[in-house]
């Protein structure tokens, strides 16, 4: 291969062309024939079918379908996250309520543990007044009781007494000495 | 039958015709384009069969490649459903020719004969397809607009009759500027064609340029020089994909916005 081959090869390819030219005009020397210009229109034709419809809706389509999933994953996400931070907001909110009521709760109890301590304290001070008081009743009662036996028994002694002494001789000496006794003793 | 190895065979303006069917004739470039349509047969049967929330490797790439061109996309027509609405177009052109131009650079494409002719030819390098395809982007252009911004706003963007209409009341100054725009109407006729054709030859121009460098390199030095060009030629394939993608998406959009101006006639 060399340079009058590709000389003569370009020659050929001109003098093809110049007869076509001469031949059929200018269209049919570049090539441009009804029959042929038909069937690669029709070619043409398939192509874009193929292309389309096997090809690029699919493509489109899918690519549609997920960039729709997108959009909606994201905007469901930013509902969830809403949603989330509401609930979190509620949560804290019926802690501060419940918290609130806690509160009062146990202040209520110790007011009412007071009160009732109170309460306890009045009624065992009283029962001790009652029984204290009660004591004391008893005591007198039993103070009267041994007064009055002590001066039964004293009488008793003092009857017993007498009788020994009066039994023995008695004198108007000594008679007038224990009356005297007596008043002295009296007084 | 003779298959042929080896000799260089610098491809002519005109796909070749390789055999019959009926009365058809299947040129390489058709060869080329239908093993394109098996490939995106085979993916768009997997895809379609496996697409998942959860992407495999293969739709998880497409899925990359989709996002990143939708980047630019949105960048033209300023709104992602309106990506999506010309997409079915606009992706099929860009991934078609992204394809049909790799294809083309895998070794034994324009290097294979058959009968001394080449077996497969880049599909692109077929004038045929390419004006299919610039037609297709510019009559579905006329559809958005007419269906988009109605069909008398739209044919008044090209035969400006109403424009004239209306700057009958607003005094001379407007007639005069609506004659203007007349002339501007039959301008944009004009460049409706070319947008056809630019778009068209462009892609066939550096596609067929390519392949003709490719042919001539390879054929100089069998072995490492071809590599660079090689490169670059797959920087041409996606330049040029993007390239036609991106003016049709413009047309598209261009064509589906209301003319500019019509608010102050």
């Amino acid at each position: 291969m060399n340079f009058i081959d590709i000389a003569q090869a370009s020659t050929e390819a001109v003098s093809h062309t110049a007869e076509g030219a001469v031949d059929e005009g200018l269209l049919a020397s570049l090539g441009l024939n009804g029959q042929l210009f038909i069937s690669q229109w029709i070619n043409f034709a398939i192509v874009v079918a193929i292309l389309w419809f096997l090809i690029l809706k699919p493509l489109v389509k899918k690519l549609n379908e997920r960039q729709k999933m997108i959009d909606d994953s994201i905007s469901n996400a930013e509902k969830i996250q809403k949603n989330l931070d509401r609930s979190e907001k509620d949560y804290l909110a019926k802690m501060d309520v419940a918290k609130a009521e806690a509160c009062r709760i146990l202040t209520q109890a110790n007011s009412e543990a007071e009160v009732v301590a109170e309460q306890v304290k009045e009624k065992a001070k009283n029962e001790i007044e009652a029984v204290v008081l009660q004591a004391k009743k008893n005591i007198g009662l039993e103070k009267d009781e041994m007064v009055s036996k002590l001066k039964q028994q004293t009488a008793d002694m003092i009857v017993l007494a007498l009788e020994k002494i009066l039994s023995e001789k008695i004198d108007g000496k000594k008679d007038k000495e224990l009356i005297e006794k007596a008043i002295k003793d009296m007084k | 039958m003779h298959f042929d190895l080896g000799i260089m065979h610098i491809p002519t303006l005109a796909p070749e015709v390789i055999f019959h069917i009926g009365g058809l004739s299947i040129t390489n470039t058709i060869i080329n384009t239908w093993i394109a349509i098996i490939i995106f047969l085979i993916v768009g049967i997997i895809i379609s069969k496996n697409a998942a929330l959860r992407p495999t490797k293969l739709q998880n790439f497409l899925e990359w490649t989709l996002e990143s061109l939708f980047a630019y996309f949105d960048q033209v027509t300023g709104d992602r459903k309106k990506t999506i609405a010309f997409l079915p177009l606009v992706g099929s052109v860009f991934f078609f020719i992204l394809l049909s131009n790799y294809l083309g650079l895998i070794p034994g494409t324009g290097s294979i004969t058959w009968n001394n002719i080449m077996l497969f030819r880049p599909a692109n390098t077929d004038l045929n397809l390419t004006v299919a395809m610039a037609l297709t982007s510019v009559i579905v252009s006329h559809l958005v607009g007419l269906f988009s911004i109605g069909v008398l706003a739209h044919l008044n963007k090209f035969i400006q009759i109403g424009t004239l209409i209306r700057s009958l009341k607003n005094g001379p100054i407007a007639i005069f500027t609506a004659c203007v725009e007349v002339v501007v109407g039959i301008i944009e006729i004009i460049s409706e064609i070319a947008k056809v054709l630019s778009l068209s030859f462009r892609l066939f121009g550096n596609i067929f340029a390519g392949e003709v460098l490719m042919t001539v390199m390879s054929s100089l030095v069998a072995l490492m020089v071809p590599t660079p060009f090689m490169l670059l030629e797959l920087f041409v394939g996606l330049i040029q994909a993007g390239v036609f993608a991106m003016l049709t998406l413009v047309y598209l959009t261009v064509m589906s916005m209301k003319p500019h101006g019509e608010e102050a006639h």
